[in-house]
């Protein structure tokens, strides 16, 4: 499975935070892989649709987040913007800035 | 608009003309002048006004439901206690003592600094000149690296700590958000491309005016950035933004370097954030910098009010490019101090410099 992140938006832009990363789960240990796995099953990623929330009228400096997840020849883009609302789709999102400050 | 030679009567600035005509017949003799006064140099712009809210009413929000003080601010400050549940739980509203929690207080501090500054500078009574409470979230979700305003409220994140300190640390970044709210009541400029730029760019301008109104700084004395004290002492950089330098405020390992430009040459032309709303709005940033600047004295009372009235003027429409908004601000300094004024000149010479000609 890989995951692909790019975040956008927010009070300032900065082109370090602006690049995407890309997570593939076979190149993580088995523990962190199987994990990665259920954040991502937990949101019923690919039946999710492709835009989730949007800025509301007048809104200013929201960050938004595009997902992009291939998994056993499926691919599927999903867009979201600040506040998400769903637990499991926040608990994923999490444990990607995580990653991405890992790797920053 | 609102004061006279000897004194100012705000009572005057938020009377609808049939009143003021109405004390204009009836009132006692100083009350009879007073209102005249208004209504001489108040009728050609609130002709302008009435006409483009007429055209924009759809839509608009509605006033107040409690009818605010006039010159007081009706606070409140929530806590999602780092959930992303919005409004989260009311912890400090207007008149009570502070919680001892800094982002709760520094929330409440810079909502009413905002308040003041476009009150006492512009006689503007609130967001929407109607006395709109004032509504601010803070520790909103965790390790959150982000302020925003929603279109009703402001949301602060706590930062990291690890690049970020919390978010209402910068006052001007509290005066950011709210002013965000002002151009969405006036001239509801497109989050998008140019007017997208220019939106963010008076959220600028109004924000580091009103630090700098709390600080009873000059121009000369003024940083003119954006944001100062967020970043931890990790990251290679003073601020968000540099208005006077557009494109110097960081240049970091983990952030990169400040992508804004400091004139039109260097436009960036891109499909991210919005199409370079945070990116190109150095260009306008710099011009009011380098006008105030010019001008000299404090930069709300001459380059500020020109701003300002540009962002009223109903010729400035949602989708207005550069050139378009540096060609009001020079009729708005033409209309306010005269075509041969050094506050006009300064205006152009500004626009000039960041290469954008007013004939």
């Amino acid at each position: 499975m890989r995951i692909q992140l790019k975040m956008e938006g927010g009070i300032a832009y900065f082109p370090g935070l602006s690049k995407p990363i890309t997570i593939d789960s076979d190149e993580l240990p088995k523990q962190e892989s199987d994990e990665l796995k259920r954040l991502v099953n937990a949101t019923h990623f690919f039946d999710l649709p492709t835009v989730i929330g949007s800025p509301p009228r007048g809104a200013a400096d929201y960050r938004q987040y595009t997902i992009t997840i291939e998994d056993d020849g499926k691919q599927h883009t999903v867009r979201l913007t600040d506040p998400i609302e769903d637990p499991n789709l926040q608990a994923l999102l999490t444990y990607l800035k995580t990653r991405r400050s890992a790797s920053g | 608009m609102c004061q006279t030679s000897t004194h100012r009567h705000s009572i005057f600035c938020i009377l609808p003309p049939y009143i003021l005509h109405s004390i204009a017949q009836n009132g006692a003799p100083q009350q009879r002048t007073q209102a005249l006064r208004t209504l001489g140099s108040d009728h050609t712009f609130r002709n302008m006004r009435v006409t483009h809210d007429l055209m924009t009413a759809v839509g608009r929000r509605l006033p107040a439901a409690a009818p605010a003080v006039e010159g007081q601010p009706q606070r409140t400050t929530c806590n999602a206690h780092n959930t992303t549940n919005l409004p989260g739980d009311t912890v400090r509203t207007e008149g009570a003592g502070p919680t001892g929690d800094p982002v709760v207080d520094e929330a409440y501090d810079g909502l009413g600094d905002t308040y003041n500054f476009y009150w006492q500078a512009y006689q503007r009574n609130s967001i929407d000149d109607q006395g709109l409470p004032l509504s601010a979230t803070v520790h909103f979700d965790q390790n959150y690296n982000n302020a925003f305003w929603n279109g009703e409220r402001m949301v602060f994140g706590d930062g990291d700590g690890d690049l970020f300190n919390r978010f209402t640390i910068s006052v001007d970044v509290i005066g950011h958000e709210l002013t965000h709210g002002v151009t969405g009541d006036e001239a509801k400029l497109v989050y998008l491309n140019q007017p997208g730029a220019l939106n963010e760019s008076i959220s600028d301008v109004f924000g580091s005016l009103v630090k700098q109104f709390a600080l009873k700084q000059t121009a000369d004395q003024a940083d003119w950035l954006i944001g100062a004290g967020l970043f931890t002492a990790k990251v290679h950089g003073v601020a968000l933004r540099s208005m006077k330098e557009p494109g110097t405020a960081y240049d970091d390992p983990v952030l990169g370097k400040d992508p804004q430009p400091a004139t039109m040459q260097n436009y960036v032309q891109t499909i991210d954030d919005n199409g370079g709303v945070h990116i190109n709005s150095g260009i306008p940033n710099h011009a009011f910098a380098l006008a105030a600047i010019q001008i000299g004295g404090n930069a709300w009372e001459k380059a500020g009010r020109i701003w300002y009235e540009t962002l009223r003027d109903p010729r400035l429409r949602p989708t207005a490019s550069f050139p378009t908004f540096a060609r009001l601000t020079v009729a708005n300094a033409d209309r306010l101090y005269g075509h041969s004024s050094p506050e006009r000149q300064a205006v152009r010479d500004a626009w000039h410099e960041v290469g954008i000609t007013v004939s």
